[in-house]
Parts: C-alpha cells; structure tokens; sequence
C-alpha cells in the first residue's frame, strides 16, 4: 500500500502555524505563570485550610468540616458581618448605578466644559480610600459635620451617622455612592455613545418625548453596560474591606459591630487572631456566593440585557 | 499589643499599621505559606516544623571579631520615629562596631503585620520584629527564640530588670520570648481649670480616689443643655478599651488567670464593674450611650477629643499622652480610682514589644540589640516620647525635651516619677495566647452592655465561654 504522505505546502503552513502559536504561548506565559502561581495555587491552598486549624505559624491539621460548622452554628459575628454585608450590598450596588447613570445621563449633553465636569465627577473615584473614609468621617460628623449642618438648618433631624448603629451603615453606603460612582459613570458614558443616534432620531421623529426615548432606546440598548457593571457592583460590595477598617479600627466608629463587614471579619481572623484556617473557610464560602451570585445573573440575563442587532425567538 | 505613643493619634503609625490589611490582606489570606519546615542557618527550625524549638545559644557575639548585619523589621513610621530611630540605632553601632543594623525607617505603612507572619511561616524572619500582637500569641505557636538564657547572662536585661507586669506579658510557661522596651502605665489625667472652676480641688491628692468620688464629681463637673452633654467628667466607657483589665482589677476582679490558664471574665467583680458603669452612665449622661457618644469625642485627649477642647473634666489613658496629645492646658495626671471591690489603685500598660523569631540567622547579636532598645537605648527614646521604660533601671533624671519646656523641668520631673513609680503597682495584662480574641470579644460584649443590649451578667458569662474555649483550643497544640 502506498503511503500519502503531505504535501509539502500543507507542512510549510503546519509548521508556520506552530510557530506563530509557539511565540503566542511565549508571549502569555508570564501572564499563566502569574495566574497559575499568584492565584490558582493561592485558591487551592486556601480551600485545604479551610478544612485544617492552621494559625499559620504552624503547620496546619486536618480538621474536616469543624470551621463550616463553627461558622454557621456557633460565631455569632459570622452572621452579623453577613447581615452587613448583604444590607450594604442590597442598597449600595442600586444605588450607586441609578447615581452613575443619571451622571453618565447628565454628561453626555452637548455643553461648554463638558471635559471639566466629566473630570470632577471622576476624580472622587481617584482619592484614596484612606482620604475618602476620612472626609466622609469628617463630614458627617453628628455635631460639626457639614451634612448634619444642612440637615439642621432645613429642620430635618440629624442622625448619628457612623457612630449610630442604626445609620452608620447609611453613612458607608454615602460614602460608597460618592466614591464609587466614578468608574461606572465612565462606563455608561461609553454605553451612552453607543447608542446610535439614527435610534433617537427615528423615535423622536415618531413622536417619543425624553423619558420614551430613555426608557424604549437608551435603556435597552444601555443593558449590557448595567450588566457589567452589576457583576463588578455586587463582587466589590461584597468585598468592601477599606473604608470599614478605617471607620472601626482607625476610628472606632461603628458601634455594636453594626459596620463589621465579611472581608473584615476575615482579616480580623486570619491576621490578628492567628486563626487562618477559619478565614480561609470564610473565604471560601464567599467565593462560592459569589460565584452563585454570577451565574445567576449570566443565567437571567437572556431576559433582560440586550444587545444591537440581537435577533431573539 | 502595639507602640502606644503613636497608637492613640488620630491616624497613628499603628493605625496604618492595620489599615495596610486592605490593601494587600485578601490576596496575602490566600496566599501565605503553607506548613514550613524550613531549616536556617542557626539549626533552629522555623515555626510551622514540627520540630521543638531550639534553646537559645549563650551569647557568642564579636567573638569572631566578624561583621555581623542584623535585620530589624521596624513598625515605626511616623515623623518622631524617624527622627528618633536613626540616633538609636547610630549609639547602638557605636557601642557594638561588628554589628550593623539593616532596618527601613520609616517602616512599612502597608502590610507590616501580615508580611512578618508570612515571612515567619515561610522560614525567612528578620532577626528582630517589632510586635503587633503579644509574645505571648507567638511564643504559644512556637514562633519566638527563648531569651531566657540570654538574660541570665545579659549585663543590663536581667530578668529583675524590669517591672514585673510589663516583664511578664513576655512570657509563656515561664519562659521570656521578648522584651518590653515601654510600658506606658495608664492615669487619670484632669483640667485643672474645669476643677477649679468649679471649686473642686485639682492636686493629685485631691483627685477621685475611688469609683465613687470619680462618678461624684464627675456628676458635679457635666453639663447638660437639656438634651446633650456638653461638658463631661469622667466617661471610663467610650475609648480606650485596652484599660478594660485595670477596670476589672481595680475592682478586685481580672480577665485571665495566667498561672491556671483560665478566663476569668464573668466573676461576680466584673459583673459589678459593669453594673456600675451602666449605673454611671444612666446617672451622670442619660443612659443611651449613642447619645453621648454622638455629642462628642469622649475617647482620649488628642487634639479633636472633649478633653482636649477643653469640655471634659477627666480622661484614663497612657503616659505617652502626656507628650504626645500636646494637650494645650494644664493638666493633672492621678491613680485610677478603686472600685467598690478593690483594694488598691492598680495600672494599666501598653508596652512595645521587641522579640527574636525562631529561624534569624542572629539571634546572639539581635539580642544585644533588643536589650539595648529595652534599657539604656530607649532613653533617646525618651527625649521625644514620654513612653514609660520598662526598664527599672532607667535614668530618673532624664525626661522628655518638649515636655520640660512646656511645664518646666520640676513638673516634667513629678509626671516621670509617678508614671515610674506607678508601674510598680501594674496588673498582670497581655498575657494570653488568644489575646487578640478576647479584647475583640470583651469590647463587643462591653459594646452591648453599654448600649442595653445585653445585661453585664449574660454578656460577661458569652466571653468568658467563649474565651475559654479558644483558649482550650490553643492550648491543645501549643508549642
């Protein structure tokens, strides 16, 4: 029987097709060495000690499922960093993307120094959140806080802000909105000039006013930048670490744990209380509502994000 | 637990110190170094082995006439500490030409607490760290050099060198893993001028001896505008948290018992410190604790607290304060007050800690570092910073620079000898393997005692279960 062999031509490509994929791989393999190293080893690791007592000074022993268990039945502060959380997670993700998008709204008019009020209502979003936290602390301070200030000479009442429990979780949502709204606002500005102006103008040639034109075109056709910045949304708040250390460590403020966050519970129990395991347990099951989290908006998003051109049965 | 002078500013070093977590501490909580076995240079095993720790060698230091480079993992940062340090560790090269110090100044804003451990867990420690939690949290996991060889044969650490609750917040089943360099011990300081304003006689011998004069007078020196204090006395419940042991004690009751490791938070003493103090609040500021607290800072005498602004009569807090609030009036420092309970005054402190991790490559000359820190190297120390020594033989006759300006060297003079002298009267304090976790959970029962969420009984009798059993934890695998 008589062999085929290839020919020629089709090795050359093969060959050159190795090659381009040889130096393709050169070229991410900085990026996979740093992401196999710097992060999936980490998780791995993280998720053996939560099923050890491991105080990280020494070695770590096998415990089984003890700091799920502890978690769910027996630390009382687990559930009040969760009850936080979810609170703050509840109110300032919405919150802040109404905020962002009414601003990207607001930005994307034609008017003279737009450049200027897109930077100012940017920059909040480069302060660091040391400064940030410490300006919120100082501006709502109960007595010489210049919220309290306004609210007082309109004769509404003045709250305790971050050293009431019942409104310090308001003042970090505050404080969350005016710092966070930044990058999302930039991000629906980019969506904003998406939206193609043949659109707007066919609508309004059909009669549609400004709320039509925003609830029937521009929202629609915004839906993949308010998924995205959903997603970012829930993830970040979920993970709020900064300004909460500051207001309760620094500051001690926040009281009755009411601004005891998940990520500080964690760092409180990994770094000062030498109990790495029962972190990396915490921080397991984070990671796993997270991930829950994610998968059901990219599930739900069938329904509600659109996309230009997108045909749908 | 930390350098008191710069803990209580408004955002000291230590507070950066703590902040730093955010910045790195979810990637580190991942990250950091599984079980380590380590060998170093010195044949010790680092912390993670299983190996039982080493026994300090006697000192064997310029006996090879070599150089020796040490590394000092430095804490400090702020602006004083920079200035101090480099004189501190220039008199100490002097005195010891074969020995360098390596150190960054200022030290690390961000993730120092959390880099110590890991390099620690990893086998790679410096040869001496500045601690942020007590040696007796490391020295129960195995992670610290025994000094107590060191010390027998040390010229100026000896172990009856320094005042023994400072001393002993360093050992562990009777061993010393660290030396205290400061021990600020805790007091009452006053206004002068809001006592006499109000007739009240402001010399120390004058000032509220017991929790009953306190609250008495406190009551004579608060003023209401009808719905918000706006001048208080006393308010031992807002800030300062750390004084909660010298509260029990000075009411003949205690949090740990070191000697039979047992948590002893929910005896009758302590339940009527509480009591006592839900009484004070309900009595002298209206019973919400919010309220009060909203009407003002209560917690300190630093710049933006009531006391400093001249509107609260009496503060508790550290020696350091003395130099370190600049506190723009004159003030009188006294003996905590004793409770119903107690018998005497007792004090507080708040040591800086120097330690040797198992594992430096040095251990013989960062112990001659760490006793020069701790003795006759923190009297540079001393000049800027009114952080009491540890170290009983220290100087009296020098004192704080600023402070010998500011209220003339007889005064500065009385300040140093009653600090001094006050220590002798310190608690056994910071000296339990789970400390970290008892503080947290003592000022969050505190937290709900105070703001009648929990009665002192039920919320004492939870921290006391649930220190105990941490501790039984610990005690199970410790080194």
């Amino acid at each position: 029987m008589q062999s085929i062999s290839p020919a020629p031509a089709a090795q050359t490509i093969r060959r050159k097709q190795l090659g381009q994929d040889l130096r393709a791989y050169l070229f991410l393999a900085p990026w996979i060495f740093s992401l196999l190293v710097f992060t999936a080893y980490p998780m791995l690791s993280s998720f053996y000690y939560s099923l050890t007592r491991y105080t990280i000074l020494n070695p770590p022993v096998w415990i089984g499922l003890d700091n799920f268990v502890t978690m769910f039945t027996r630390d009382q502060l687990y559930w009040t960093a969760v009850w936080n959380t979810i609170y703050f997670t509840i109110f300032s993700v919405p919150l802040s993307l109404a905020v962002a998008l009414g601003l990207a709204l607001l930005l994307n008019q034609r008017a003279v120094g737009i450049g200027v009020y897109r930077t100012i209502y940017y920059l909040p979003a480069l302060v660091p959140a040391v400064a940030g936290t410490l300006l919120f602390v100082v501006l709502l301070d109960p007595r010489n806080g210049l919220v309290n200030t306004v609210l007082g000479s309109l004769g509404l009442p003045e709250p305790g802000w971050l050293r009431s429990a019942a409104w310090s979780k308001p003042g970090l949502i505050l404080l969350s909105i005016w710092a966070g709204t930044g990058g999302s606002m930039l991000i629906f500005l980019a969506g904003l000039k998406d939206v193609p102006a043949s659109l707007l103008e066919a609508a309004l040639i059909d009669g549609a006013g400004p709320w039509q034109r925003f609830r029937y075109v521009i929202l629609p056709l915004l839906t993949p930048v308010l998924y995205f910045n959903l997603i970012i949304g829930i993830i970040n708040s979920f993970q709020v670490f900064g300004p909460v250390f500051i207001a309760t460590v620094v500051r001690g403020l926040g009281p009755l744990n009411s601004l005891l966050m998940y990520m500080q519970l964690i760092y409180r129990n990994a770094f000062n209380q030498f109990n790495m395991g029962y972190a990396s347990a915490m921080a397991l099951v984070l990671f796993v509502v997270l991930v829950a989290l994610t998968l059901l908006l990219v599930r739900t998003s069938r329904y509600w994000v659109f996309y230009e051109g997108e045909k749908r049965a | 637990m930390s350098q008191p002078k710069e803990a209580r500013t408004p955002l000291s070093r230590r507070s950066f110190l703590r902040f730093s977590a955010f910045s790195g501490g979810a990637a580190l909580l991942a990250a950091c170094g599984g079980a380590t076995t380590a060998p170093t240079a010195d044949g010790t095993t680092a912390p993670g082995a299983t190996a039982a720790p080493a026994a300090a060698a006697p000192p064997t230091i310029a006996a090879s006439g070599g150089q020796v480079t040490i590394e000092w993992a430095n804490g400090w940062s702020s602006a004083v500490t920079q200035e101090v340090l480099p004189l501190i560790v220039a008199e100490f090269e002097t005195a010891n030409p074969n020995i360098k110090i390596q150190y960054e100044n200022p030290g690390p804003t961000d993730g120092y607490a959390e880099g110590i451990l890991t390099r620690i867990a990893g086998g790679n420690p410096p040869d001496i760290f500045y601690m942020t939690s007590t040696p007796t949290e490391y020295a129960a996991r195995g992670s610290l050099v025994d000094i107590s060889d060191y010390m027998s044969t040390a010229k100026t650490a000896k172990p009856d060198a320094f005042f023994p609750g400072p001393l002993a917040s360093c050992q562990w089943q009777g061993k010393t893993y660290a030396l205290p360099t400061s021990a600020g011990a805790s007091a009452v300081y006053t206004n002068v001028q809001l006592f006499k304003d109000k007739g009240l006689a402001s010399d120390r011998a004058s000032l509220p001896a017991t929790w009953d004069d306190a609250k008495r007078i406190s009551k004579e020196l608060t003023i209401s505008d009808g719905s918000t204090i706006t001048q208080a006395g006393l308010v031992p419940f807002i800030g300062n948290n750390w004084m909660y042991p010298v509260w029990m004690a000075l009411n003949g009751g205690q949090l740990f018992d070191v000697a039979a490791n047992k948590y002893t938070v929910d005896s009758e003493n302590n339940v009527q410190w509480l009591d006592y103090w839900v009484r004070w609040l309900d009595e002298l500021y209206g019973g919400n604790l919010e309220a009060l607290s909203t009407a003002g800072n209560w917690d300190d005498a630093y710049p933006d607290s009531q006391f400093a602004l001249g509107k609260q009569a009496m503060v508790h807090t550290g020696s350091w304060v003395t130099t370190d609030a600049q506190i723009p009036f004159e003030f009188e420092v006294a003996k905590m007050p004793v409770g119903p309970g107690g018998s005497k005054s007792v004090t507080a402190f708040y040591p800086n800690w120097f330690g040797i991790p198992k594992g430096a490559k040095h251990p013989d000359e960062a112990f001659l570092f760490i006793e020069f820190l701790a003795t006759t190297g923190w009297q540079t120390w001393y000049k800027f910073i009114m952080d009491t020594p540890a170290w009983r033989g220290f100087p009296p006759d020098v004192l704080p620079t600023k402070l010998v300006e500011d209220v003339g060297e007889p005064k500065a003079k009385d300040y140093n000898t009653f600090f001094a002298e006050y220590l002798n009267d310190s608690i056994p304090m910071w000296n339990s393997p789970v400390e970290s976790f008892a503080q947290e959970t003592l000022n969050t029962a505190v937290g709900e005692v105070m703001n009648k969420v929990k009665s002192p009984k039920a919320a004492l009798a939870e921290v006391q279960a649930a220190c105990q059993a941490r501790l039984d934890e610990v005690l199970k695998t410790a080194a």
